[in-house]
């Protein structure tokens, strides 16, 4: 060390414990320690967790008491099918089971080829299981039709470890499964729509209950993306004339209320093109959530680097080349969380055909459930029981999307 | 040797000049989209096309009235829509400003160190954002509805607050002759005065803060302009003879008089629009406070300030860029899914104009009748949002 250096100042030596010294604690001690910092760090650290105690404890009265004293849950029992399936013609309930088994099928496909199932989707799927079960056999009256949902999971899993043995590196094999369970996605609301009306089986307008829901939402998102990915590539486009339709249509739509536009469907659309309600309804939602979508992959093309369009250009990509290969996968990429959302809320927003239409869904088959003189009395039950049905859905499909970001690297290049 | 020119370029082929191509695609595009377009002009009946229908008698009555008093015998069909519009600017207004206070303190609870605040704010996120809105506006109604007793068992908080299933009837100020027999407008000019005095409130802190930048010396900005107010307020009110009165509620018979009732549809619509934005809009302050550096709160700490300092101070006015674009967009949802309305019978814009369009047809002109007070609406919002935006955010540089 050369000489003249200042000397360094003595550095207080901080001892810490070693690591595996503290990570080898017992538990009690861990623990401890733990409560004290997530729970008592400080005084008003400890006020606000008694508070939230009491918080906690008052919900959890309330919600015991409700559930299993105060409640009166036959207006559910008594009209399972009702809710379920309302006029779908009962001889066709095949059509039903069948179409269930198919996309769970398809559910186990896409997990095992993409994905896995953790402790946490073992025991989710066990809870709802568990739940429709006792739902649909209590009473005894349709112990076939819980027999068929235990059938469904059973295929969800048939399909989950059919593929999810198979090595995900890059393959002829692994690229015949991906394609053929894409293909299978693709396909899927078609082929799921035909089980339920080919050969005049289930006609459109007795789509009804629960599974009126089950078809709006993914007709909606469907129908939503188609429309909004020329949308949004229009709105970007430096065509003036395209451009500005685009845009214009857009902000149209995202101007009124979905309520507002569903009353397009019943009283303007009719004139347009005559035809069934619910098909009118399902066009006013994939118009409605195109808008919405294509807002989110503009963004998404707006997000993307300069270099990309440039690049593609360099190359000698002519636009629609570079648009197909280069743009859209990672415009689209970008976009899936926001997609998601809207997807959400399309799922939520499928209530709202209840409101001004003569369609009944779930929400109002429950009306409907709460109409009959015995069971007006337990308009909060039946509430209740949709809004737990809409939520486990919607928070599932919260769950999924989080876990496509993670595994398509959305945020990461 | 001379250098060979370069051969002459041939002439781009017509079909290949990218101007040609693009002028030739919206030729193409605005051609078919005029074809559409036409079709369904064609297919609607706009034969009796026209506005006139909406200033017919109405012929039908509007509830949840407040502040104004319309019959449908005398007043045109407008008239009844306006009322609808003006109720369902009050909800929007009282649901934008209960879901931000309920979005701001979840959305910071969510990020709390306490473990089980923590999970409370995000149980009360996955809850609300994913149940459907209508589901739970007829929810807190059926809560109205079967949960609270009648009206002849009502329950009384205080003989100031009254509960029943005919809703919440609350005390509320009214114009009072005062001390000395003033006119009712006197209450409207305390009102001004009240403005007043907040503002030349605001002023004088505005003026002390800075103050207090350039000396360094506390000048108490906060308190002094408290007390100017405070001063401002009760001199105005004697002098203008205590022109304001409180009023509590009475129950008469098997309704509310006196003070202020809040119905049940209001209630539900504007209960349920809050816990569902307000489940939104913690979660836009939560990433808006998570997308900040983490260098901030430590230095806020390395300064010792309080943990609510360092919220208020520090945290939340950085935050407030990212937040407010997004939380001006849940406005904008609150302003049309206050349509919900329907669903509770409120007697809304959505609602009065399908009456109207019940009793008198014209859907189409009704519909762009919705359209455009709606869009009004956003954009009345999103041009109060974006003045707020330039004025509070913190601009680096």
């Amino acid at each position: 060390m050369a000489a003249g250096m200042p000397a360094q100042p003595q550095q207080r030596r901080i001892v810490l414990p070693p690591h595996r010294q503290r990570a080898g604690r017992p538990w009690s001690v861990k623990a401890r320690e733990w409560v004290r910092r997530n729970l008592f760090p400080s005084r008003s650290g400890t006020i606000l967790t008694f508070v939230a105690l009491a918080i906690i404890g008052v919900l959890l009265a309330g919600m015991i008491w409700f559930v299993f004293i105060d409640a009166d849950w036959r207006v559910i029992t008594a009209n399972r099918w009702l809710l379920f399936a309302g006029a779908f013609p009962r001889e066709e309930a095949w059509r039903l089971w069948v179409s269930m088994a198919f996309v769970f099928t398809l559910i186990g496909l896409t997990y095992g080829t993409w994905s896995s199932l953790g402790g946490k989707d073992h025991f989710f799927i066990a809870v709802a299981g568990v739940f429709v079960v006792f739902l649909m056999a209590h009473g005894g009256a349709a112990l076939w039709s819980s027999l068929w949902f235990v059938v469904a999971i059973g295929m969800l899993y048939a399909g989950y470890y059919a593929t999810v043995w198979m090595p995900r590196e890059t393959s002829a094999r692994r690229t015949l499964q991906v394609r053929i369970v894409g293909g299978l996605l693709i396909a899927a609301l078609p082929i799921a729509l035909m089980l339920l009306l080919a050969f005049g089986g289930g006609q459109m307008r007795r789509l009804d209950g629960f599974v009126l829901n089950l078809v709006l939402a993914p007709v909606g998102i469907a129908g939503g993306l188609v429309v909004a990915i020329p949308l949004a590539i229009g709105r970007a486009s430096s065509m003036k004339a395209i451009s500005w339709t685009c845009t214009t249509y857009i902000e149209v739509v995202r101007g009124a209320p979905l309520l507002g536009w569903l009353f397009v469907a019943l009283f303007i659309l009719d004139d347009v093109f005559p035809g069934e309600l619910i098909v009118r309804a399902m066009v006013v939602m994939a118009v409605f959530t195109g808008a919405y979508m294509a807002e989110s992959i503009r963004g998404a093309l707006q997000a993307l680097p300069r270099g990309q369009y440039e690049a593609a250009h360099s190359v000698g990509l002519t636009r629609l080349q570079a648009l197909r290969l280069i743009i859209l996968p990672q415009a689209l990429r970008i976009s899936i969380p926001p997609i998601v959302g809207q997807a959400i809320a399309i799922w939520k927003d499928t209530t709202l055909v209840t409101v001004i239409l003569p369609l009944r869904e779930l929400k109002g088959n429950a009306d409907a459930a709460i109409a009959q003189f015995e069971f007006t009395p337990f308009r909060l039950e039946a509430y209740v029981f949709v809004a737990l049905v809409f939520w486990a859905v919607a928070f599932m499909m919260s769950r999924i999307s989080q876990r496509l970001e993670r595994t398509l690297g959305v945020g990461e290049r | 040797m001379a250098t060979a020119l370069p051969p002459e370029a041939a002439p781009v082929p017509l079909i290949h000049r990218r101007r040609f191509r693009d002028f030739a695609t919206q030729g193409v595009y605005v051609a078919i989209t005029a074809l559409v377009f036409a079709y369904v002009l064609v297919s609607l009946d706009l034969r009796e096309f026209g506005f006139t229908f909406l200033n017919e008698p109405a012929a039908f009555n509007v509830a949840n009235q407040w502040l104004v008093d319309v019959d449908g015998v005398t007043n045109s069909r407008i008239t009844m829509y306006m009322v609808g519009v003006w109720s369902s600017v009050r909800a929007v207004m009282v649901a934008i400003a209960l879901s931000t206070i309920v979005g701001v303190v979840v959305g910071v609870a969510r990020l709390s160190n306490n473990w089980l605040i923590a999970r409370l704010a995000m149980l009360f996120v996955e809850i609300f954002r994913n149940t459907p809105l209508l589901v739970q506006v007829v929810l807190v109604y059926s809560v109205f509805l079967v949960g609270m007793p009648l009206i002849e068992n009502v329950i009384s908080i205080g003989d100031i607050v009254f509960v029943s299933n005919r809703g919440v009837a609350i005390p509320w100020p009214v114009p009072n002759s005062g001390l000395w027999g003033a006119p009712h407008w006197f209450a409207g000019l305390w009102v001004l005065a009240l403005l007043i005095s907040a503002v030349v409130a605001m002023r004088a802190r505005a003026r002390r803060q800075e103050l207090e930048r350039e000396t360094g010396v506390s000048q108490n900005a906060n308190r002094r302009a408290l007390i100017l107010f405070a001063a401002g307020a009760v001199i105005s009110y004697v002098v203008l003879g205590a022109p304001v009165w409180i009023d509590a509620p009475i129950v008469s018979g098997t309704h509310y008089a006196e003070g202020m009732t809040i119905e049940p549809e209001f209630a539900a619509l504007v209960i349920g629009l809050t816990l569902y934005t307000g489940s939104f809009i913690a979660e836009v302050v939560r990433a808006g406070i998570q997308a900040l550096p983490r260098g901030q709160t430590e230095a806020a700490n390395a300064v010792g300030l309080s943990a609510y300092q360092r919220l208020t101070l520090v945290i939340l006015p950085q935050a407030l860029r990212q937040i407010i674009p997004s939380v001006t967009n849940q406005y904008l949802n609150v302003n049309k899914n206050s349509s919900l309305a329907y669903a509770v019978l409120y007697d809304d814009l959505f609602r009065v104009a399908t009456i109207v369009q019940n009793k008198a047809g014209h859907a189409l002109e009704m519909f762009f009748v919705i359209i455009v007070t709606y869009m009004a609406i956003s954009f009345l919002l999103s041009a109060v949002m974006n003045f707020f935006n330039s004025r509070v955010t913190v601009h680096e540089v």
